[in-house]
């Protein structure tokens, strides 16, 4: 076993990055609504694809999008999403999870997500389960002004809310490193206001500034596109080209041109450990890619004295466990852990345990209904009474 | 909460109770020997962590009584597993050329050989015994400092810096080994790349090979197991995929490849089936025309994905059938088997499993403390930054019932008392966990004082004018009446 391990220590040392990155997130958020704004979920969808050609499986990005583009009735190509007036890749049709649709996403919805405050019975699919090695990419786009981003149409959300948002994340150790990228109107002013360590965060626009469009289609209708987020993506399709890319961040943020974006982008390095250097040298597929240090087991003696232990834990385990709970607390837990071991071996026929809670179902009771009735009935009664009579006795 | 925070509300100590047993002789230089060991351990600094006490065992009735509970076979081992943490059974062997020490496989048990003939050794037995048990308990402790390390809970006598192989072993297995949970998941799967084999023999092979670990296992944490069978799977577009190999004759799947190989887009590997972490286990058997596959660089057959699970190729033998029987799945279960006691976390050394799985408890226990304590810290301080959020009740019983169970499992650390200061830890964290996460405690939208402006005045300004400008109209009514009568 020792061996086993100093060989698994080995290669996991050789293939640990400086980062120490052990998972990676992704949430993509869009934040409009109605057939105009095509364009937000095109570029929505279009990172959450380039993110799954990364690596990142679904279970570990988070997808909000708000409206259904796909299936709107105005769409001439129903069923498909394009990000590009020449049609070639469709980004809805197949291999999609939203995990938020429609009026789901909301500020409260989207707070919640981030700080993992949920009711119970929220499914894992849904909440944002990092742990304190996970790098998170957050990707916003929609309309936003200064200092706030539009929801909906109906609500906005302030940098100060995603400020605080992201401090009780670091409270809790939920992310390792974040890197928060929004394309909306005076995007640059959403992260004035981050204090939490460890966020690189870069938009698309200065304040007072408007982020444009890139093209439309003709045929569809409507804008397919961003201009930040289509030049970002070119990087990303042209030099990203796989999971072991050796791209950085700073390659990213190089390539931003203001003559073609039409509008100053900016980054903020300065919550980063280690500032602009650091944030540099980070790989772009360090927050787009999925890390997956694997170690391979070389030799085979830990399996041969695992299968001699295994044969004689058979006959010795249940009494060496029972022996233990009654040696550390009273006999009559050692009933308890007797009893427990009965059970088990009664329902070791099927080795799955059932733990399913059934949904409490709201139960009437007949008397109660009946009650109700009679009393509705009485008042009603009651009132044509009064209405019948009542010019009379005037 | 803030004691606890800082780490001075519990002095993290760990008693070892050894009991020890010298065959043939009386009491007192068994005695005698005990409290020498047990001086020995105590000057020595370098396990600063644990308290050792060294009980003096003899061969009563009443032992060998005890003795024959703890299993059959026992009728004359001595010194048998009673609440000690690890019995040393001194064997008086003339044939012994000199003092030697084997820790037994499955029991805490280490046998000292000893020849009394030679007068060098006995003045040697106790030193040595001394340093066996040094010896066993040094990876735990440098285990724990490391966990301790960055926290408030260490103390000043604990600053060793230990050395970068140890250091980098424990990160490593603190990476690859999942979080503490008090249920895991587990999930064996068979994919197949052709259409055969479709079926498996699991239930069976379970039992044989995984049922006897997750019994060892059911002390710290709780269990279930799923299995499934999907055919004609494919691989992710986004890996090279096997090579053909001529000089070796095989296909070749490379490390970079390795990541990628679970298809996650297309493998149902779905994640959510309770409220604790799943663990995958792949079974990968790949079709006629790409067999034997193999990794290019090991020629082995598996690999442990850290904080996922495991994956295993079994390459299609000659007689091809199409259900894989349980002595087919024997060889594959002991490899599951092993990278699921390195997925739990389950420590490499001492030798012995059952010294291994309580060095887990004690390991385990100590950072669900560690963890409930810092989740005390966080919550009070977002309390007094974040103002705008409503605390309710039901936190504030969480915050009381957590650290009541943090102080009883410091006292049960103290007490030696491991498996139920793990309990104790486990609801600790739990509440600490539900306190913090309390759903009602999202924060407000935050309001500054020209949205505020910007939204009453519309409202309340065209209601306020009229009424003000009545007020004044009769106020200076009342002063020209005042003014007339005067």
């Amino acid at each position: 076993m020792k061996t086993l391990n100093s060989v698994w220590a080995f290669l996991a040392l050789a293939s640990i990055a400086c980062a120490a990155h052990t998972s990676n997130w992704a949430v993509l958020v869009s934040t409009s609504r109605f057939w105009f704004n095509y364009r937000h979920l095109a570029n929505t969808l279009s990172l959450y694809r380039t993110v799954k050609r990364l690596g990142i499986p679904d279970s570990q990005i988070l997808l909000l999008l708000p409206d259904d583009m796909a299936c709107n009735p105005r769409n001439a190509f129903s069923g498909t999403v394009y990000s590009n007036a020449d049609r070639r890749m469709d980004l809805y049709g197949e291999n999609v999870e939203v995990d938020y649709r429609g009026y789901e996403v909301t500020v409260e919805n989207f707070i919640r997500l981030l700080t993992d405050r949920w009711e119970e019975g929220v499914p894992a699919s849904k909440r944002l389960q990092t742990d304190e090695g996970s790098n998170i990419l957050i990707y916003m786009t929609g309309h936003g002004g200064s200092e706030f981003l539009k929801f909906q149409d109906s609500e906005e959300i302030s940098s100060w809310d995603l400020a605080d948002a992201f401090s009780q994340m670091r409270e809790k150790k939920r992310y390792n490193e974040m890197l928060f990228m929004i394309d909306t109107c005076q995007a640059n002013t959403l992260y004035r206001q981050f204090y939490a360590p460890g966020v690189i965060a870069t938009g698309s626009s200065e304040e007072d500034e408007s982020s444009y469009s890139h093209h439309a289609d003709n045929d569809v209708g409507v804008a397919v596109i961003d201009r930040w987020t289509y030049y970002v993506l070119e990087f990303l399709e042209t030099q990203v080209t796989g999971p072991t890319s050796d791209k950085t961040l700073g390659d990213l943020f190089d390539s931003y041109d203001v003559g073609k974006i039409h509008s100053n982008p900016g980054v903020r390095w300065d919550l980063f450990p280690g500032g602009e250097q650091a944030g540099r040298s980070r790989r772009v597929v360090d927050f787009f890619g999925n890390v997956q240090n694997v170690e391979v087991q070389g030799n085979q003696t830990g399996v041969e004295s695992l299968k001699e232990d295994l044969q004689g834990l058979k006959r010795l385990v249940q009494d060496y466990q029972a022996f233990a709970a009654a040696q550390e607390s009273n006999k009559t837990e050692m009933s308890d852990v007797v009893q427990r071991r009965n059970l088990e071996a009664v329902s070791s026929g099927k080795i799955r345990q059932k733990q399913r809670h059934t949904v409490g179902k709201l139960q009437l009771s007949e008397n109660a209904q009946w009650a109700r009735q009679v009393a509705g009935a009485t008042v009603l009664s009651g009132l044509a009474a009064l209405w019948y009579f009542a010019p009379k006795l005037m | 909460m803030n004691r606890w925070a800082d780490g001075k509300a519990c002095q993290l100590h760990y008693p070892l109770y050894i009991g020890l047993t010298w065959d043939d002789y009386d009491i007192s230089p068994v005695q005698d020997l005990a409290s020498q060991v047990q001086s020995l351990l105590r000057a020595e600094n370098d396990l600063s962590l644990y308290d050792f006490y060294i009980i003096a065992d003899t061969t009563t009735a009443e032992t060998s009584q005890r003795a024959k509970l703890s299993g059959p076979g026992a009728g004359g081992e001595l010194g048998e597993y009673r609440g000690h943490a690890l019995s040393v059974n001194v064997i008086t062997d003339p044939s012994t050329k000199s003092t030697s020490a084997s820790l037994r496989t499955w029991r805490p048990v280490l046998d000292v050989r000893h020849n009394p003939e030679r007068s060098v050794d006995s003045a040697t037995l106790a030193p040595f015994i001394a340093s066996e048990i040094r010896k066993i308990y040094e990876h735990e402790n440098d285990a724990i400092s490391h966990l301790l390390r960055d926290t408030p809970f260490t103390t000043s006598g604990q600053v060793e810096a230990l050395s970068p192989e140890v250091k980098s072993s424990l990160d490593a297995r603190r990476t690859r080994a999942f979080k503490y949970a008090a249920t895991y998941h587990l999930t064996f799967s068979l994919f197949t790349s052709s259409a055969s084999p479709s079926a498996w023999e699991a239930e069976q092979a379970l039992e044989d090979s995984i049922r006897p670990l997750l019994d060892r296992f059911s002390s710290i944490s709780e269990f279930t197991v799923d299995t499934q069978v999907q055919l004609l799977a494919s691989f992710s577009p986004s890996i090279a995929g096997p090579q053909y190999d001529e000089s070796t004759r095989e296909w070749k799947l490379q490390r970079t490849d390795l990541s990628g190989f679970v298809n996650a887009a297309e493998w149902p590997l779905n994640p959510g089936i309770g409220s604790g972490p799943t663990i995958n286990f792949v079974l990968f058997v790949p079709s006629e025309d790409q067999s034997p596959l193999v990794l290019a660089e090991t020629g082995g057959n598996s690999w442990l994905i850290p904080q996922w699970g495991g994956v295993q190729i079994l390459n299609p033998s000659g007689k091809q059938s199409e259900k894989l029987s349980a002595a087919d799945l024997r060889p594959v279960m002991l490899t599951f088997a092993d990278q699921l006691s390195a997925l739990l976390g389950l420590p490499d050394s001492p030798a012995s499993p059952s010294l291994r799985i309580s060095s887990l408890v004690r390991e385990r226990a100590t950072s669900l403390v560690l963890s409930a304590s810092s989740t005390l810290g966080a919550l009070a301080r977002l309390s007094l930054k974040l103002t705008s959020i409503a605390i309710p009740d039901s936190v504030a019983k969480s915050v009381d019932e957590t650290i009541l169970r943090l102080d009883q499992a410091c006292h049960d650390l103290r007490d030696g008392r491991y498996h139920r200061a793990l309990e104790n830890a486990r609801t600790a964290e739990g509440e600490a966990e539900q306190a913090f996460f309390e759903p009602s405690m999202v924060g407000q939208v935050y309001f500054p004082e020209e949205h505020k402006v910007a939204v009453y005045v519309p409202l309340l300004g065209p209601m306020a004018v009229p009424l003000v400008m009545a007020a004044l109209k009769e106020f200076r009514k009342l002063r020209a009446t005042k003014a007339k009568v005067a």
